[in-house]
Order: C-alpha cells, then structure tokens, then sequence
C-alpha cells in the first residue's frame, strides 16, 4: 500500500513536470527579414509562441519603417531633406528621434575629432560607386567646406535643428541604422520579448540569451574571403546585451589603376580613407557602434584603437595589409574561423 | 471490459494518463519544429545573409559575390528567378519546396526547410 501510494505520487509529479515543461517554457526563436530603410533587417525574437513572436516582429519593423521614413536622405518627405533644404535659412522643428540621432551624431564627430561628419553630403554626392566615377580634385576642394560638423545648430529646448550654411547636406546615413536597431530593441522589450537580434543590415543589436541559454553568435565577415573558400567569416563572438558593427572598404567600391576606392570617405580630405579593411565596434548601443565605427575607420588603426579604448568600447580592425589589430578585451571573446 | 478497468490501479490509471498527456505534447513540439523550416535561408559567401518565411509571397534581389541574383518566393516554393551566370543552371532548377539551389558562381546559395548547407551555429552576420 505504501508503496503502491509512493509510486502514484512519483508518476504524479513526473506527468506534471513533463506537461509543464512541454507547455510552458516551449521557447523557439522566430525570425523574419523585411526591406526597410533601403537594406534587409532580419528580426529574431525568443518567444512561448509563434503569434507572439511574430506579432513582437512586426511592431519592431514598424518602429524603424517609421523612424527610416524620418531620416531618409533621399525622400524630399523626410525631416532631414526638410533641414538640408533649409540650411542657411532657418532651423526646422524635428521629432525627438530625429533630433537623438543627429544629437549623437554631432557627439561621435566631436569625440573622432570630426573623422566622423554627419555633413559629409557634399562630397560623398561627387563620388559615384555604382558606376565607378571618382570625384574630381577641384570638387571635392569646394565640396569640403561645406563639411564641418560644427555646422550644425541643434536647440534641444524648441526641438530644432539648424544647418549654420546653405549648401550643407546633413546625412545620417552613417549612424541611423544603428539607432534604428535601439529603437527596435525597445520596442521587442515593450512587446514582452526577453531576449532577440535586430540586425539592420550589418548594424546589430542583441539582447537576452538563445532559447538554449547561450550568448548569440555574431559573425564578423573577413573583408578580403580566401579566394575559392565557401567562409567569408573572420570570427565569432557571442554577445549578449550589446550592439555591433562593422565598416569595410568592400561594401561600396571600384578599383582603378590598382587602386581602390571605397565609400568611406575621410572628411578631412575628401578621398576614401586608406589605413584600414574593415573596423568592427562593440558597445552597448547601436547608435554608437554605427558611427564609431567609422569613426575608427577613417582614424586608422593606431590612433583608431585608442579613441576605442578611450571611450571603453571593444574593436576589431583589420588594417590596409591584412594585420589584425584588437582592444584587450577582445582576445579572449573572439573565436577566428580556419579560412581555407 | 468492466472487469478489467475495475482491475487497474492508481497508478495504471496515472499512467495511461500520462501518456495520454505525452501524446498530446509530442503533436505540440513536433508543430513547433516544423514551424521552424518554414524558412527560406540565403546564404551568400558559405554564410548566412537572409531569412524569409516561406509562407509569404515575395520577390527580391540579392548581392551575390559576382551580380545579383533575383529569387522568388511563391506558393510555399522558391525559385532563383534571375541570375547572370553563363549556364544559368540555378534558374533551370526551377521551383523547389525543399532542399537547396546553389548558384556556384555567384555563390549565393538558397536552402528551403533545412538549417542550412554550412550549418553553422551563427544568429547574425556584421560587415
């Protein structure tokens, strides 16, 4: 009898915890890639349910179609047309994101000392990368003075921002992907979500953990693959609470006379900026990683990984001839790929 | 029939409970497995650049290493629509509802319902 009770009881606890466990913590990860803010975002969320999930997704995409539609350099609808078509005018009253992001944007220009320059317009409209046509010298000669991050009058009080010289072309192309990526976070976090990866093209956040409890695996591209190798991944490193991004000469660039010429461009100069390959940041926000990341490119790698560490922030620099160059803390968290 | 049930213990009776139970849960997780090869996954480079879900129609470009490569998603199938290599072997392939197209060349390749060809453990890709 006793142990006819005993065992009962023991099959009584095993059938709940096998239904509690089959239907309470069933965690999957969903994931939806959509085109917005003209790049591919894929959304990952950690969820009990896929209507849940997929519902966290949409409202994410929603945030940044939302705050893309704002900053889009290249729609005479956007708040930032509104201020580049007044420029030397007047100030134009823009919403709080708009005016976070170039906030931001002047703060990461001041800190590079301007090798990041949210007015790089000008200049960058002399280059054509498409269809492989340099700037000449004279153009870029005019062009740059029209960039100075200085330039740019943000009146936090009346919510305004004001392009001191008629000309200037502010593009928050360089850092808006990034925040893009922070407003999404927020909003999974709104929606319940406890963990996920938002990655606006190469700008990436995550937070929380895999349903299997591990960090999330982010691969950082090698900007020149092994010729003939199916691995374009330089190394892996998993993340939890941070954002990551990377900048490369290879995104955007033609080669002429053996010489490349890449879509960074040093505001100071006006040409592609020639110390690195590509420069990955990792740091605790999107916005930040976006831009410094550039930031660090255009800086090159001695005086790149300093402005790094500087402002506690972890990189990864490929230089011009292939070295690989890293803040302390990385060494340990990075896992390199065989590349053959 | 009666004599039987009358016959059977608690514990019996816990049992067929349980697996009852078991049953029901095994339909639960194995839909929410499937669910997960609903994917369509683009790999570019050996590695994996996009996710779509299958269950949506939709046409788009990718950036392959050589051009660009032009898929479409139809009817919980996929196709590689366009594409500027020689043979155009990945376009001849035409609509698959499971396994891969691969387009050497340009080396993009396309899986449907699988976790992809380099299987590798990566949630994202920067750069």
């Amino acid at each position: 009898m006793n142990f006819r009770t005993t065992y009962s009881a023991f099959l009584a606890v095993l059938g709940l915890c096998l239904i509690s466990s089959c239907f309470m913590h069933r965690e999957a990860t969903y994931k939806k890639t959509k085109e917005l803010m003209d790049t591919f975002v894929t959304v990952t969320v950690v969820s009990d349910s896929a209507e849940k999930g997929n519902e966290a997704i949409e409202k994410a995409f929603a945030t940044i179609g939302k705050f893309g539609a704002l900053v889009n350099f290249f729609s005479d609808e956007s708040e930032v047309s509104n201020i580049n078509r007044n420029a030397g005018v007047m100030p134009v009253k823009v919403s709080p994101e708009t005016l976070e992001v170039i906030d931001k944007a002047v703060f990461v220009a001041a800190k590079s000392g301007g090798a990041f320059d949210p007015t790089i317009g000008p200049v960058m409209k002399l280059w054509d990368f498409h269809n492989n046509i340099k700037a000449s010298a004279d153009d870029i000669k005019k062009g740059l003075r029209l960039v100075d991050y200085r330039n740019i009058i943000i009146d936090r009080e009346k919510s305004t921002v004001f392009l001191r010289h008629k000309g200037m072309m502010l593009d928050p192309g360089g850092i808006a992907k990034g925040y893009a990526a922070d407003l999404a976070v927020k909003t999974l976090k709104e929606q319940g979500i406890r963990a996920g990866v938002v990655a606006a093209a190469g700008d990436i956040r995550t937070f929380g953990a895999r349903p299997d409890g591990k960090p999330w695996n982010i691969g950082i591209k090698n900007p020149r693959p092994v010729k003939g190798s199916t691995n374009d991944i330089l190394a892996v490193i998993g993340l939890g609470d941070k954002a990551i991004s990377t900048s490369g000469d290879y995104e955007r660039f033609f080669i002429e006379d053996g010489q490349r010429y890449h879509h960074i461009l040093d505001p100071k100069t006006g040409y592609p900026a020639g110390g690195c390959r590509s420069v990955t940041i990792i740091t605790g926000r999107g916005v930040f990683t976006d831009a410094f990341s550039t930031a660090v490119f255009v800086l090159g790698p001695e005086k790149g990984l300093k402005l790094a560490q500087d402002e506690e922030m972890e990189a990864l620099i490929v230089d011009v001839n292939g070295k690989i160059f890293m803040t302390p803390g990385l060494k340990e968290k990075l896992k390199f790929e065989k590349n053959d | 029939m009666k004599k039987t049930i009358r016959d059977t213990t608690v514990a019996d009776r816990l049992l067929f409970v349980l697996l009852i139970a078991a049953a029901v849960a095994g339909l639960f997780i194995s839909r929410e497995a499937m669910s997960q090869s609903n994917d369509v996954i683009v790999e570019i480079n050996g590695s994996p650049a996009y996710t779509f879900p299958l269950t949506t129609d939709r046409t788009f470009t990718v950036q392959g290493a050589l051009w660009e490569t032009v898929i479409e998603i139809k009817g919980r199938k996929v196709r590689i629509k366009e594409a500027h290599c020689p043979n155009r072997i990945c376009v001849r392939e035409g609509w698959v509802s499971k396994g891969a197209i691969i387009c050497l060349p340009n080396r993009v390749v396309v899986v449907v319902g699988g976790t992809g060809r380099s299987g590798k453990d990566i949630d994202a890709v920067t750069g």
